[in-house]
């Protein structure tokens, strides 16, 4: 575990609804070292987001444990160690764009490590690295929806988090916002040395931002395959021409569909 | 350029009033056509010239012996029901198990008659200024009561993990997220109230009172002074108006944002 502090998510299972109803999670594991970017991928409905949300300590899992830096995960959350980036931007409408990236300093206080009588160079200054230098005093509701959750992401990192929980954040993009967020979320999450957690069901999305790439099958959601990424950061857009990236993307690709297939199976008489 | 500015802007208000003064205006010059060609008697429909005599004559002393009294009570009344129904919107958000004990009972006060209650309580306090704050507050209630209630809860699941996040305070998560995205949907109630409440103090006045713009009308129409009633239903429902505006002024001042207004 480095300094930054890693996350242990030991046999974590989540139920919803009882011990009649669905099994969400079964039997997760895995270790994410300090400073890594670990994407999670599967279909909608694997409980990929309940992982995302067990791990900021937002849910308590079912059965299992997870750490992040030697603590629970619900003692983290209580420090403050996360940030998180939601699948809509969540902006305040009445707050001004650099106010809503102030919001966490607002609600910390003193116990916000960027607070003092510099906390709004700080925030301006994220808002330049995430490319909204200028939009400031513009309300959320001025601004195009990719523009939105750079804000958001801007927010998450104002009080410079050691975990950055992410879940489906770019999503809702076009593809083009989507290729300049990934960029630039990679070149601050180089800047600041964050662990990642990222969320997608896009496989490209996944393969191009982190150093692993998890595999999660639907319901219940079980780990099928833990992939190493073999490129190198940073990263440019264009090294998901080359045959390697396409290579790993189509075995993984190949996990869904045969799981499908086994569902499809079952299904059938 | 700002004044260029300015004055488009002035001339944008007047072209959005325009239509409404043109067609009321309309409306007066054939009611006043319809009573001279049809000769109708005077008692019955006074023509807007007459009404507006009658005003001249005798608006001034209306204003301040009975429509500052009626808008006191009015004014008083929104202000207790619209308070107590913040109040209670508040209660109801926090603890479902009051909302679910007391709701009902916030239906039962808005179905009740207030033309069948503003006797009863003018019985209980007399002549005074109680019995008609309390019916404006009653009518008061309730709109603000759900809309407030409705704003409370209008904040998404998001919002309240985001606060979570920051390890905020519920104290935190009510006054910067719940109370500012109630305030769209408390404005629209407050609204409503604030014509509501003129109408409470008027009824509340033809059951027992001995000033105020209900007191004139109910003597008036004893006396079958059609002229005095109108005169006295243009004060009043010009008092409304001015009164609802007032409120649109402080939630245009409170809300900034864009498509913050619900009734936009």
């Amino acid at each position: 575990m480095t300094s930054s502090g890693g996350i242990a998510i030991e046999g974590v299972s989540m139920q919803f609804g009882g011990s009649q109803g669905v099994t969400a999670l079964d039997g997760i594991d895995l270790n994410i070292s300090g400073g890594e970017f670990v994407a999670i991928v599967g279909p909608s409905g694997c409980g990929k987001s309940t992982l995302l949300r067990i791990v900021g300590g937002l849910l308590e899992p079912t059965s299992g444990h997870v750490y992040v830096g030697g603590k629970t995960s619900g003692q983290a959350r209580r420090d403050v160690e996360f940030g998180f980036v939601f699948q809509q931007p969540t902006l305040f409408p009445w707050l001004r764009v650099l106010g809503n990236v102030l919001l966490p300093d607002r609600v910390l206080g003193r116990r916000n490590p960027n607070n003092g009588p510099n906390s709004k160079d700080i925030a301006q200054e994220l808002l330049r690295d995430v490319g909204l230098e200028g939009f400031e005093d513009h309300y959320p509701g001025q601004i195009s929806g990719g523009m939105q959750q750079r804000v958001a992401l801007a927010r998450a990192l104002s009080y410079g988090p050691n975990t950055l929980l992410m879940d489906e954040p770019f999503g809702a993009l076009d593809e083009f916002t989507r290729d300049r967020l990934n960029l630039q979320l990679l070149e601050v999450c180089n800047k600041t040395g964050s662990t990642v957690l990222f969320v997608t069901h896009s496989i490209q999305e996944a393969i191009f931002l982190a150093d692993r790439v998890v595999m999660l099958s639907p319901r219940p959601g079980r780990i099928t395959r833990v992939a190493e990424v073999p490129f190198p950061k940073p990263r440019t857009l264009e090294i998901r021409y080359e045959p390697g990236f396409a290579a790993l993307a189509g075995e993984l690709r190949g996990l869904l569909v045969g799981d499908d297939d086994i569902e499809l199976a079952m299904n059938q008489p | 350029m700002s004044s260029i500015r300015k004055r488009s802007r002035v001339v944008d208000v007047l072209l959005r009033v325009l239509p409404s003064v043109v067609i009321f205006a309309l409306c007066l010059v054939a009611w006043e056509l319809w009573v001279n060609i049809r000769d109708v008697p005077a008692y019955l429909y006074p023509s807007p010239s007459d009404i507006g005599k009658e005003l001249r004559d005798e608006g001034l002393s209306l204003a301040v012996d009975d429509l500052r009294w009626t808008m006191t009570e009015a004014v008083l009344g929104f202000l207790l029901g619209s308070a107590v129904a913040l109040f209670t919107g508040i209660v109801f958000v926090h603890a479902k198990f009051l909302e679910r004990v007391f709701f009902p009972w916030a239906i039962v006060l808005q179905t009740v008659p207030i033309v069948a209650v503003a006797p009863l309580l003018t019985i209980w306090f007399g002549f005074t200024l109680t019995p008609k704050v309390l019916i404006a507050a009653l009518i008061c209630f309730f709109p603000v009561l759900v809309n407030a209630t409705k704003g409370l809860r209008s904040i998404s699941s998001q919002a309240v993990e985001l606060m979570s996040i920051l390890s905020a305070s519920k104290w935190s998560l009510f006054w910067r997220v719940r109370i500012p995205s109630s305030l769209p949907y408390v404005f629209a109630g407050l609204k409503v109230a604030s014509t509501l409440s003129v109408i409470g103090a008027i009824v509340a006045e033809f059951t027992g009172a001995d000033r105020g713009i209900g007191f004139v009308i109910i003597q008036a129409s004893y006396r079958l002074d059609t002229r005095l009633m109108f005169a006295g239903i243009a004060l009043s429902s010009a008092a409304g108006v001015v009164f609802f505006n007032i409120i649109g002024a402080l939630e245009r001042l409170a809300l900034r944002w864009p498509d913050a207004r619900l009734d936009r």
